[in-house]
């Protein structure tokens, strides 16, 4: 089973298109639902933990491998 | 006596001078030498920091980029429509480039010299706009609305923002005294979204 909910595929995308793209995601899930987030852009680490931080969403995961950025941000309750 | 300065303190006040200088003259024209005259230390002082005069120069963009706008709080602050993201994106970047125009004369001297490292720095600085502007009219065209050309679209949108910071805070014209520079921005904006029709 997937520990996530939605996926979203912002690979090739830069700032501020990912963030933009996951708000609108996020705005699909229900509560305590987890959204993953795929993208290329380096700057989206810093880009996340600012998005989480200013929206209240929790930040599960964060991580890299093969230049690609993975993030798993849950709605909360 | 004069207090000695901490490395990182030296290295900044190094960074500030050679960023003034580079905008000023570009990166041909200036000489470790006229940057250590400036500073009021020796060349080999300067050595000890950044070993040649392009690892300076990267030192000043890398500066320039670790201070890259967040847009972020833009985004989430948004309704999420493409108009409202535009507008507030601009803002972000206006401001912080009307706030140290020596940038700007970087990117100008940067298009003069050539140079494909610079080149693609500059490039990128302009990647938020040219690539919102370009997946939206993309995804327009995909849902069966009007096809704009995104690249050419991104291009007017860019040409037209880089000449009002140029105008209001390199060549300072006239004939826009009256005009803030972020009213003009957003003026523009109202022209762009004209042109770019239904699809805006």
């Amino acid at each position: 089973m997937a520990d996530f909910d939605l996926e979203l595929d912002a690979r090739g995308l830069n700032c501020p298109l990912p963030i933009l793209r996951a708000k609108k995601s996020i705005q699909q899930l229900g509560a305590g639902q987890v959204l993953r987030i795929v993208a290329t852009d380096p700057g989206s680490v810093k880009d996340f933990e600012a998005f989480c931080k200013q929206t209240g969403n929790e930040l599960l995961a964060s991580t890299q491998q093969g230049g690609e950025y993975r993030f798993d941000i849950r709605k909360p309750a | 006596m004069t207090r000695r300065l901490k490395a990182s303190e030296r290295k900044a006040t190094i960074l500030a001078v050679a960023k003034v200088l580079f905008a000023d003259k570009g990166y041909h024209g200036v000489s470790v030498d006229e940057i250590a005259r400036r500073l009021g230390v020796s060349p080999a002082i300067l050595y000890r920091h950044f070993p040649s005069k392009e690892a300076l120069y990267e030192a000043v963009l890398n500066d320039i980029a670790c201070r890259r706008e967040s847009y972020v709080e833009a985004v989430v602050a948004s309704e999420g429509g493409f108009e409202d993201v535009l507008r507030r994106i601009t803002r972000i970047f206006i401001d912080s480039v009307a706030a140290d125009p020596d940038y700007l004369r970087m990117e100008m001297q940067s298009a003069l010299e050539g140079s494909e490292a610079t080149r693609q720095f500059f490039e990128n600085r302009w990647r938020p706009f040219t690539d919102l502007i370009e997946y939206h009219l993309a995804g327009h065209a995909r849902n069966g609305g009007a096809v704009v050309d995104g690249r050419v679209a991104s291009l007017l949108f860019q040409g037209m923002i880089r000449e009002a910071l140029y105008a209001k805070c390199i060549l300072k014209s006239p004939r826009y005294r009256d005009m803030p520079v972020a009213e003009l921005a957003d003026r523009l904006i109202d022209l762009f979204l004209r042109a770019i029709g239904p699809a805006g």
